[in-house]
Protein backbone atom coordinates (compact mmCIF):
# COMPACT_ATOMS: atom_id res chain seq x y z
CA UNK A 1 0.00 0.00 0.00
CA UNK A 2 1.35 3.42 -0.88
CA UNK A 3 0.68 6.29 1.49
CA UNK A 4 -0.20 9.64 0.04
CA UNK A 5 1.71 11.60 2.62
CA UNK A 6 4.61 10.66 4.77
CA UNK A 7 6.39 12.70 7.45
CA UNK A 8 9.71 11.14 6.64
CA UNK A 9 11.31 9.72 3.55
CA UNK A 10 12.25 6.09 3.22
CA UNK A 11 15.94 7.11 3.42
CA UNK A 12 15.39 9.03 6.65
CA UNK A 13 13.55 6.10 8.14
CA UNK A 14 16.31 3.65 7.26
CA UNK A 15 19.08 5.97 8.42
CA UNK A 16 17.36 6.44 11.76
CA UNK A 17 16.76 2.75 12.12
CA UNK A 18 20.32 1.70 11.29
CA UNK A 19 21.86 4.67 13.06
CA UNK A 20 19.93 3.84 16.20
CA UNK A 21 20.90 0.22 15.89
CA UNK A 22 24.55 1.18 15.51
CA UNK A 23 24.49 3.49 18.52
CA UNK A 24 22.76 0.84 20.63
CA UNK A 25 25.22 -1.80 19.50
CA UNK A 26 28.30 0.35 20.11
CA UNK A 27 27.22 1.62 23.49
CA UNK A 28 26.26 -1.89 24.60
CA UNK A 29 29.62 -3.23 23.48
CA UNK A 30 31.48 -0.37 25.10
CA UNK A 31 29.63 -0.89 28.35
CA UNK A 32 30.45 -4.60 28.36
CA UNK A 33 34.08 -3.85 27.53
CA UNK A 34 34.37 -1.36 30.34
CA UNK A 35 32.60 -3.66 32.76
CA UNK A 36 35.12 -6.39 31.98
CA UNK A 37 38.16 -4.11 32.00
CA UNK A 38 37.20 -2.54 35.32
CA UNK A 39 38.62 -4.67 38.11
CA UNK A 40 36.60 -6.36 40.80
CA UNK A 41 37.62 -4.42 43.85
CA UNK A 42 38.62 -5.96 47.10
CA UNK A 43 37.99 -4.17 50.34
CA UNK A 44 40.33 -2.81 52.93
CA UNK A 45 40.01 -5.12 55.94
CA UNK A 46 38.10 -4.04 59.04
CA UNK A 47 40.49 -6.02 61.19
CA UNK A 48 43.36 -8.48 60.94
CA UNK A 49 44.36 -11.17 63.39
CA UNK A 50 48.04 -11.65 64.11
CA UNK A 51 49.99 -14.14 66.13
CA UNK A 52 50.74 -12.36 69.42
CA UNK A 53 53.99 -14.25 69.91
CA UNK A 54 55.54 -12.61 66.83
CA UNK A 55 55.06 -9.17 68.30
CA UNK A 56 55.96 -9.56 71.98
CA UNK A 57 59.64 -8.76 71.86
CA UNK A 58 59.65 -5.48 69.97
CA UNK A 59 62.24 -3.20 71.59
CA UNK A 60 60.99 0.15 72.83
CA UNK A 61 61.08 3.02 70.35
CA UNK A 62 60.77 0.80 67.26
CA UNK A 63 58.19 -0.64 64.90
CA UNK A 64 57.44 -4.04 63.45
CA UNK A 65 55.56 -4.26 60.15
CA UNK A 66 52.52 -6.42 59.51
CA UNK A 67 50.32 -6.75 56.41
CA UNK A 68 47.12 -4.71 56.71
CA UNK A 69 45.34 -6.19 53.72
CA UNK A 70 47.70 -5.35 50.89
CA UNK A 71 49.04 -2.34 52.74
CA UNK A 72 51.67 -1.80 55.37
CA UNK A 73 50.75 -1.73 59.06
CA UNK A 74 53.01 -1.09 62.04
CA UNK A 75 52.93 -2.42 65.56
CA UNK A 76 54.65 0.46 67.31
CA UNK A 77 56.29 0.13 70.72
CA UNK A 78 56.51 3.71 71.88
CA UNK A 79 59.50 4.96 73.87
CA UNK A 80 57.24 4.88 76.95
CA UNK A 81 56.67 1.13 76.27
CA UNK A 82 53.04 1.56 75.27
CA UNK A 83 52.19 -0.59 72.24
CA UNK A 84 49.95 0.79 69.51
CA UNK A 85 49.07 -0.14 65.93
CA UNK A 86 48.81 2.14 62.94
CA UNK A 87 48.62 2.12 59.18
CA UNK A 88 52.11 2.67 57.74
CA UNK A 89 50.85 4.58 54.73
CA UNK A 90 51.32 8.28 54.19
CA UNK A 91 48.06 10.21 53.95
CA UNK A 92 49.46 12.34 51.13
CA UNK A 93 50.20 10.02 48.22
CA UNK A 94 50.02 6.60 49.84
CA UNK A 95 53.74 5.92 50.03
CA UNK A 96 54.89 3.66 52.82
CA UNK A 97 56.32 5.54 55.76
CA UNK A 98 59.28 4.67 57.93
CA UNK A 99 59.89 5.23 61.65
CA UNK A 100 62.93 7.29 62.59
CA UNK A 101 63.83 6.21 66.15
CA UNK A 102 66.46 8.90 66.57
CA UNK A 103 63.91 11.67 65.89
CA UNK A 104 60.95 9.75 67.34
CA UNK A 105 58.99 10.63 64.22
CA UNK A 106 57.43 8.94 61.22
CA UNK A 107 58.79 9.99 57.88
CA UNK A 108 57.60 9.67 54.27
CA UNK A 109 60.49 9.82 51.79
CA UNK A 110 58.31 10.44 48.72
CA UNK A 111 57.48 14.09 49.37
CA UNK A 112 59.20 14.61 52.72
CA UNK A 113 56.28 14.39 55.10
CA UNK A 114 56.88 14.17 58.86
CA UNK A 115 54.50 12.88 61.54
CA UNK A 116 54.99 12.80 65.28
CA UNK A 117 54.54 9.69 67.42
CA UNK A 118 50.79 10.27 67.63
CA UNK A 119 50.56 10.53 63.87
CA UNK A 120 50.03 14.29 63.79
CA UNK A 121 51.47 16.08 60.74
CA UNK A 122 54.49 18.17 61.70
CA UNK A 123 55.92 19.10 58.35
CA UNK A 124 55.42 18.60 54.64
CA UNK A 125 52.41 18.05 52.41
CA UNK A 126 50.36 15.30 54.16
CA UNK A 127 46.81 16.57 54.66
CA UNK A 128 45.69 14.23 57.44
CA UNK A 129 47.17 12.52 60.50
CA UNK A 130 48.14 8.86 60.31
CA UNK A 131 45.43 6.30 60.93
CA UNK A 132 45.72 4.46 64.26
CA UNK A 133 44.04 1.15 65.04
CA UNK A 134 42.60 -0.49 68.13
CA UNK A 135 44.88 -3.16 69.48
CA UNK A 136 43.51 -5.96 71.63
CA UNK A 137 44.93 -9.26 72.71
CA UNK A 138 42.87 -12.41 73.14
CA UNK A 139 45.10 -15.21 74.33
CA UNK A 140 47.48 -16.04 71.51
CA UNK A 141 45.76 -13.68 69.14
CA UNK A 142 46.59 -10.07 68.56
CA UNK A 143 43.68 -8.27 66.97
CA UNK A 144 44.23 -5.08 65.04
CA UNK A 145 40.97 -3.38 64.14
CA UNK A 146 39.79 -0.10 62.70
CA UNK A 147 38.60 2.32 65.34
CA UNK A 148 34.98 1.71 66.20
CA UNK A 149 34.79 -1.76 64.67
CA UNK A 150 33.47 -4.56 66.89
CA UNK A 151 35.44 -7.70 66.23
CA UNK A 152 33.72 -11.00 66.75
CA UNK A 153 36.05 -13.91 66.22
CA UNK A 154 34.54 -17.30 65.47
CA UNK A 155 34.78 -19.59 68.49
CA UNK A 156 37.36 -22.22 67.74
CA UNK B 1 66.29 -4.53 -15.22
CA UNK B 2 64.22 -6.51 -12.78
CA UNK B 3 63.63 -3.28 -10.90
CA UNK B 4 62.12 -1.80 -14.05
CA UNK B 5 59.87 -4.83 -14.41
CA UNK B 6 58.75 -4.53 -10.81
CA UNK B 7 57.97 -0.87 -11.38
CA UNK B 8 55.98 -1.78 -14.47
CA UNK B 9 54.15 -4.47 -12.56
CA UNK B 10 52.95 -1.95 -10.01
CA UNK B 11 52.24 0.75 -12.58
CA UNK B 12 49.96 -1.57 -14.51
CA UNK B 13 47.93 -2.19 -11.41
CA UNK B 14 48.03 1.01 -9.37
CA UNK B 15 47.91 4.67 -10.17
CA UNK B 16 50.89 6.30 -8.51
CA UNK B 17 50.53 9.63 -10.27
CA UNK B 18 49.11 11.39 -7.22
CA UNK B 19 51.84 10.19 -4.86
CA UNK B 20 54.54 10.94 -7.43
CA UNK B 21 53.45 14.50 -7.98
CA UNK B 22 52.99 14.99 -4.24
CA UNK B 23 56.54 13.89 -3.48
CA UNK B 24 57.86 16.03 -6.30
CA UNK B 25 56.08 19.12 -5.00
CA UNK B 26 56.48 18.71 -1.25
CA UNK B 27 58.41 21.80 -0.20
CA UNK B 28 59.79 22.84 3.15
CA UNK B 29 60.11 26.57 3.89
CA UNK B 30 63.55 27.77 4.91
CA UNK B 31 63.75 30.22 7.83
CA UNK B 32 65.64 30.62 11.07
CA UNK B 33 63.43 28.30 13.13
CA UNK B 34 63.55 25.61 10.46
CA UNK B 35 65.48 23.28 12.72
CA UNK B 36 62.30 22.61 14.71
CA UNK B 37 60.77 20.93 11.67
CA UNK B 38 63.14 18.05 12.30
CA UNK B 39 62.02 17.32 15.85
CA UNK B 40 58.82 15.56 14.77
CA UNK B 41 60.58 13.17 12.41
CA UNK B 42 63.24 12.52 15.02
CA UNK B 43 60.61 11.65 17.62
CA UNK B 44 59.02 9.26 15.15
CA UNK B 45 62.35 7.61 14.43
CA UNK B 46 63.03 7.13 18.13
CA UNK B 47 59.56 5.67 18.59
CA UNK B 48 60.22 3.20 15.78
CA UNK B 49 63.38 2.19 17.62
CA UNK B 50 61.31 1.65 20.79
CA UNK B 51 58.89 -0.57 18.91
CA UNK B 52 61.72 -2.76 17.62
CA UNK B 53 63.66 -3.10 20.88
CA UNK B 54 60.38 -3.54 22.79
CA UNK B 55 59.24 -6.37 20.55
CA UNK B 56 62.33 -8.44 21.25
CA UNK B 57 62.31 -7.63 24.97
CA UNK B 58 58.75 -8.94 25.19
CA UNK B 59 60.04 -12.38 24.15
CA UNK B 60 61.84 -12.70 27.47
CA UNK B 61 60.15 -10.45 29.99
CA UNK B 62 57.79 -12.19 32.43
CA UNK B 63 54.94 -9.89 33.47
CA UNK B 64 54.27 -11.61 36.78
CA UNK B 65 55.16 -9.92 40.04
CA UNK B 66 57.15 -12.81 41.41
CA UNK B 67 59.32 -13.14 38.32
CA UNK B 68 59.34 -9.73 36.66
CA UNK B 69 62.33 -8.32 38.49
CA UNK B 70 64.32 -11.53 38.10
CA UNK B 71 63.48 -11.85 34.41
CA UNK B 72 65.01 -8.45 33.73
CA UNK B 73 68.17 -9.39 35.57
CA UNK B 74 68.29 -12.52 33.45
CA UNK B 75 67.76 -10.59 30.24
CA UNK B 76 70.69 -8.39 31.16
CA UNK B 77 73.05 -11.03 32.53
CA UNK B 78 72.30 -14.27 30.72
CA UNK B 79 70.88 -13.61 27.28
CA UNK B 80 72.88 -12.84 24.18
CA UNK B 81 72.88 -9.07 23.72
CA UNK B 82 70.20 -8.76 26.38
CA UNK B 83 72.16 -6.02 28.15
CA UNK B 84 72.27 -4.04 24.92
CA UNK B 85 68.59 -4.26 24.10
CA UNK B 86 67.44 -3.40 27.59
CA UNK B 87 69.84 -0.46 27.54
CA UNK B 88 68.68 0.63 24.09
CA UNK B 89 65.05 0.49 25.16
CA UNK B 90 65.83 2.57 28.25
CA UNK B 91 67.92 5.24 26.55
CA UNK B 92 65.72 5.26 23.47
CA UNK B 93 62.79 6.09 25.73
CA UNK B 94 64.67 8.86 27.52
CA UNK B 95 65.70 10.45 24.26
CA UNK B 96 62.29 9.99 22.65
CA UNK B 97 60.56 11.77 25.53
CA UNK B 98 63.22 14.50 25.54
CA UNK B 99 62.89 15.20 21.83
CA UNK B 100 59.12 14.96 22.13
CA UNK B 101 59.12 17.76 24.72
CA UNK B 102 61.29 19.92 22.44
CA UNK B 103 58.82 19.20 19.64
CA UNK B 104 55.85 20.13 21.85
CA UNK B 105 57.32 23.35 23.26
CA UNK B 106 58.63 24.31 19.81
CA UNK B 107 55.12 23.92 18.40
CA UNK B 108 53.72 25.91 21.31
CA UNK B 109 56.16 28.81 21.01
CA UNK B 110 55.98 29.09 17.23
CA UNK B 111 52.17 28.77 17.41
CA UNK B 112 52.16 26.03 14.81
CA UNK B 113 48.91 24.89 16.48
CA UNK B 114 46.97 27.83 15.05
CA UNK B 115 44.16 27.49 12.53
CA UNK B 116 43.90 25.28 10.47
CA UNK B 117 46.17 22.87 12.36
CA UNK B 118 44.14 22.37 15.56
CA UNK B 119 43.67 18.66 14.92
CA UNK B 120 47.42 18.17 14.60
CA UNK B 121 47.75 19.74 18.05
CA UNK B 122 45.02 17.51 19.49
CA UNK B 123 46.47 14.28 18.10
CA UNK B 124 49.90 15.44 19.26
CA UNK B 125 48.60 16.19 22.74
CA UNK B 126 47.07 12.71 23.03
CA UNK B 127 50.36 11.23 21.77
CA UNK B 128 52.19 13.18 24.47
CA UNK B 129 49.87 11.80 27.15
CA UNK B 130 50.30 8.30 25.72
CA UNK B 131 54.08 8.70 25.70
CA UNK B 132 54.14 9.71 29.34
CA UNK B 133 51.95 6.75 30.22
CA UNK B 134 54.32 4.61 28.14
CA UNK B 135 57.13 5.87 30.34
CA UNK B 136 55.30 5.27 33.60
CA UNK B 137 54.06 1.80 32.65
CA UNK B 138 57.47 0.95 31.18
CA UNK B 139 59.45 1.66 34.26
CA UNK B 140 56.86 0.03 36.48
CA UNK B 141 57.64 -3.22 34.64
CA UNK B 142 61.03 -3.23 36.38
CA UNK B 143 59.07 -3.94 39.58
CA UNK B 144 61.69 -2.24 41.71
CA UNK B 145 61.24 0.00 44.74
CA UNK B 146 61.31 3.26 42.88
CA UNK B 147 58.85 2.19 40.21
CA UNK B 148 56.51 0.86 42.85
CA UNK B 149 56.45 4.12 44.81
CA UNK B 150 56.13 6.17 41.61
CA UNK B 151 53.09 4.24 40.43
CA UNK B 152 51.49 4.48 43.86
CA UNK B 153 51.92 8.24 43.77
CA UNK B 154 50.84 8.65 40.15
CA UNK B 155 47.71 6.51 40.40
CA UNK B 156 46.94 7.86 43.86
CA UNK B 157 47.27 11.38 42.49
CA UNK B 158 44.77 10.61 39.75
CA UNK B 159 42.51 9.33 42.53
CA UNK B 160 42.32 12.85 43.95
CA UNK B 161 40.43 14.19 40.96
CA UNK B 162 36.87 14.99 41.91
CA UNK B 163 34.10 12.62 40.77
CA UNK B 164 36.05 10.41 38.32
CA UNK B 165 39.22 10.07 40.42
CA UNK B 166 38.26 6.90 42.26
CA UNK B 167 37.21 5.19 39.07
CA UNK B 168 40.44 6.06 37.24
CA UNK B 169 42.54 5.01 40.20
CA UNK B 170 41.08 1.54 40.59
CA UNK B 171 40.90 1.08 36.83
CA UNK B 172 44.63 1.76 36.53
CA UNK B 173 45.57 -0.24 39.61
CA UNK B 174 43.37 -3.21 38.85
CA UNK B 175 42.19 -3.08 42.44
CA UNK B 176 42.40 -0.90 45.52
CA UNK B 177 46.17 -1.07 45.87
CA UNK B 178 49.18 -1.30 43.63
CA UNK B 179 49.76 -5.05 43.44
CA UNK B 180 50.75 -7.80 41.02
CA UNK B 181 47.42 -7.12 39.29
CA UNK B 182 48.67 -3.64 38.48
CA UNK B 183 51.79 -5.10 36.90
CA UNK B 184 49.79 -7.29 34.50
CA UNK B 185 47.53 -4.37 33.67
CA UNK B 186 50.43 -2.02 33.00
CA UNK B 187 52.08 -4.67 30.86
CA UNK B 188 48.88 -4.90 28.83
CA UNK B 189 48.85 -1.14 28.41
CA UNK B 190 52.53 -0.99 27.59
CA UNK B 191 52.66 -3.70 24.94
CA UNK B 192 49.19 -3.70 23.42
CA UNK B 193 46.85 -0.81 24.20
CA UNK B 194 49.30 2.07 23.97
CA UNK B 195 51.24 0.84 20.90
CA UNK B 196 48.00 0.41 18.96
CA UNK B 197 46.77 3.92 19.69
CA UNK B 198 50.25 5.32 19.12
CA UNK B 199 50.39 3.89 15.61
CA UNK B 200 46.87 5.04 14.84
CA UNK B 201 47.49 8.58 16.08
CA UNK B 202 50.94 8.93 14.52
CA UNK B 203 49.31 7.90 11.23
CA UNK B 204 46.65 10.62 11.55
CA UNK B 205 49.17 13.18 12.86
CA UNK B 206 51.61 12.66 9.98
CA UNK B 207 48.86 12.52 7.36
CA UNK B 208 47.47 15.83 8.61
CA UNK B 209 50.91 17.39 8.45
CA UNK B 210 51.16 16.29 4.82
CA UNK B 211 47.71 17.69 4.16
CA UNK B 212 48.37 21.12 5.66
CA UNK B 213 52.05 21.39 4.81
CA UNK B 214 54.57 22.90 7.22
CA UNK B 215 53.39 25.76 9.37
CA UNK B 216 55.36 28.96 8.99
CA UNK B 217 55.78 30.97 12.22
CA UNK B 218 53.98 34.32 12.08
CA UNK B 219 57.20 36.25 12.59
CA UNK B 220 58.84 34.47 9.67
CA UNK B 221 55.98 34.87 7.19
CA UNK B 222 57.83 37.57 5.25
CA UNK B 223 61.29 36.15 5.85
CA UNK B 224 60.90 32.93 3.92
CA UNK B 225 63.24 33.48 0.99
CA UNK B 226 63.21 30.00 -0.45
CA UNK B 227 61.70 26.56 -0.23
CA UNK B 228 63.62 23.32 -0.10
CA UNK B 229 62.28 20.15 -1.74
CA UNK B 230 61.46 17.46 0.84
CA UNK B 231 62.62 14.71 -1.51
CA UNK B 232 65.49 14.30 -1.27
CA UNK B 233 67.07 17.37 0.43
CA UNK B 234 65.15 17.50 3.71
CA UNK B 235 64.77 13.75 3.94
CA UNK B 236 68.53 13.32 3.73
CA UNK B 237 68.97 15.85 6.50
CA UNK B 238 66.41 13.84 8.49
CA UNK B 239 68.48 10.72 7.91
CA UNK B 240 71.64 12.46 9.12
CA UNK B 241 69.88 13.47 12.31
CA UNK B 242 68.42 9.99 12.82
CA UNK B 243 71.84 8.45 12.41
CA UNK B 244 73.30 10.82 14.98
CA UNK B 245 70.43 10.04 17.35
CA UNK B 246 71.01 6.31 16.90
CA UNK B 247 74.67 6.88 17.62
CA UNK B 248 73.82 8.77 20.81
CA UNK B 249 71.39 6.06 21.96
CA UNK B 250 73.89 3.27 21.31
CA UNK B 251 76.75 5.17 22.96
CA UNK B 252 74.71 5.92 26.07
CA UNK B 253 73.48 2.31 26.16
CA UNK B 254 76.98 0.91 26.05
CA UNK B 255 78.63 3.29 28.48
CA UNK B 256 75.78 4.06 30.86
CA UNK B 257 73.64 0.94 31.20
CA UNK B 258 70.57 1.67 33.35
CA UNK B 259 70.48 0.19 36.81
CA UNK B 260 67.70 -1.75 38.41
CA UNK B 261 66.75 -1.10 42.01
CA UNK B 262 65.89 -3.55 44.74
CA UNK B 263 62.85 -5.71 44.10
CA UNK B 264 59.66 -3.94 45.14
CA UNK B 265 58.26 -4.88 48.52
CA UNK B 266 54.74 -3.58 49.12
CA UNK B 267 55.42 -3.50 52.86
CA UNK B 268 58.75 -1.64 52.79
CA UNK B 269 59.28 2.09 52.88
CA UNK B 270 60.64 3.54 49.66
CA UNK B 271 64.35 4.43 49.67
CA UNK B 272 65.58 7.80 50.89
CA UNK B 273 65.55 10.67 48.39
CA UNK B 274 63.35 8.82 45.96
CA UNK B 275 62.70 10.65 42.71
CA UNK B 276 60.57 9.82 39.70
CA UNK B 277 61.79 9.78 36.10
CA UNK B 278 62.95 13.21 34.99
CA UNK B 279 59.83 13.96 32.96
CA UNK B 280 57.70 13.68 36.09
CA UNK B 281 59.94 15.97 38.11
CA UNK B 282 57.97 19.11 37.28
CA UNK B 283 54.82 17.48 38.65
CA UNK B 284 56.76 16.09 41.61
CA UNK B 285 58.06 19.56 42.48
CA UNK B 286 54.62 21.08 42.03
CA UNK B 287 53.13 18.59 44.50
CA UNK B 288 55.82 19.50 47.03
CA UNK B 289 54.87 23.19 46.79
CA UNK B 290 51.42 22.67 48.23
CA UNK B 291 51.00 22.36 51.98
CA UNK B 292 48.66 19.68 53.30
CA UNK B 293 46.07 22.17 54.34
CA UNK B 294 45.05 25.32 52.49
CA UNK B 295 42.51 27.31 54.48
CA UNK B 296 40.83 24.19 55.73
CA UNK B 297 40.77 22.49 52.34
CA UNK B 298 42.72 19.43 51.28
CA UNK B 299 45.90 20.85 49.72
CA UNK B 300 46.59 17.72 47.74
CA UNK B 301 43.24 17.85 46.01
CA UNK B 302 43.74 21.53 45.20
CA UNK B 303 47.16 20.71 43.74
CA UNK B 304 45.76 17.97 41.53
CA UNK B 305 42.86 20.15 40.37
CA UNK B 306 45.19 23.04 39.54
CA UNK B 307 47.55 20.75 37.64
CA UNK B 308 44.61 19.30 35.72
CA UNK B 309 43.36 22.78 34.87
CA UNK B 310 46.84 23.75 33.68
CA UNK B 311 46.94 20.71 31.42
CA UNK B 312 43.40 21.34 30.17
CA UNK B 313 44.28 24.94 29.31
CA UNK B 314 47.38 23.72 27.47
CA UNK B 315 45.21 21.32 25.48
CA UNK B 316 42.74 24.07 24.55
CA UNK B 317 45.32 26.69 23.53
CA UNK B 318 44.58 26.47 19.77
CA UNK B 319 40.94 27.30 20.50
CA UNK B 320 41.62 30.04 23.04
CA UNK B 321 44.26 31.85 21.01
CA UNK B 322 41.83 33.70 18.76
CA UNK B 323 44.36 36.24 17.53
CA UNK B 324 46.87 33.84 16.02
CA UNK B 325 43.96 31.93 14.47
CA UNK B 326 43.41 35.12 12.43
CA UNK B 327 47.15 35.26 11.69
CA UNK B 328 47.59 38.25 13.95
CA UNK B 329 50.40 38.75 16.42
CA UNK B 330 49.32 37.21 19.72
CA UNK B 331 51.61 38.46 22.47
CA UNK B 332 49.53 37.09 25.34
CA UNK B 333 49.91 33.54 24.08
CA UNK B 334 53.58 34.02 23.38
CA UNK B 335 53.93 34.76 27.10
CA UNK B 336 51.71 31.85 28.05
CA UNK B 337 53.90 29.60 25.93
CA UNK B 338 57.03 30.99 27.55
CA UNK B 339 55.53 30.52 31.03
CA UNK B 340 54.68 26.88 30.32
CA UNK B 341 58.12 26.20 28.89
CA UNK B 342 60.03 28.00 31.65
CA UNK B 343 57.91 26.37 34.35
CA UNK B 344 58.60 22.93 32.93
CA UNK B 345 62.33 23.53 32.51
CA UNK B 346 62.89 25.27 35.85
CA UNK B 347 60.87 22.78 37.88
CA UNK B 348 62.64 19.87 36.16
CA UNK B 349 66.04 21.37 36.98
CA UNK B 350 65.07 22.12 40.60
CA UNK B 351 63.78 18.56 40.93
CA UNK B 352 66.99 17.26 39.46
CA UNK B 353 69.43 19.11 41.69
CA UNK B 354 67.62 18.97 45.04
Amino acid sequence: MRLKFSLITRREFLNTLFGGWLIAFLSGSFYALLKFAYPTLGKEPDFVVLNAKDFTDIPANSVKPFPWGGKLGFIFKRPDNKTVALKGVCTHMECNIAYKPEDKKFYCPCHKGWFDMDGKVIEGPPPKPLEFFELTQEGEKLIVAKKGIKVELPKA
Amino acid sequence: MSCQRLKKWFDERYDFEGIRSFTKHKLIPVHKYGILYYTGGLTMFLFALQFITGMVLSFYYVPYHEQAHKSIIEIVTKLNMGWLFRSLHHWGAQLAIGVLFIHVFGTLLLKAYRKPRELIWITGFILLAISIFFGLSGYFLLWDERAFAAVRVATGGAGNLPVIGGFIKSFLRGGLDVTGETLIRFYGFHVSVLPFFTLLLIGIHVLLVQYHGMSIPLSQKDNVKKYEPFFPNVLYKDFILWLIALGVVVTLSVFLPPEIGKKADPLAAPPENIKPEWYFLFLFQTLKLFPGDIMGLNGEMIAIILISLGILFFFLIPFLDRKSARDEKSTAFTWIGIIYTVYFVVMTIIGFIT
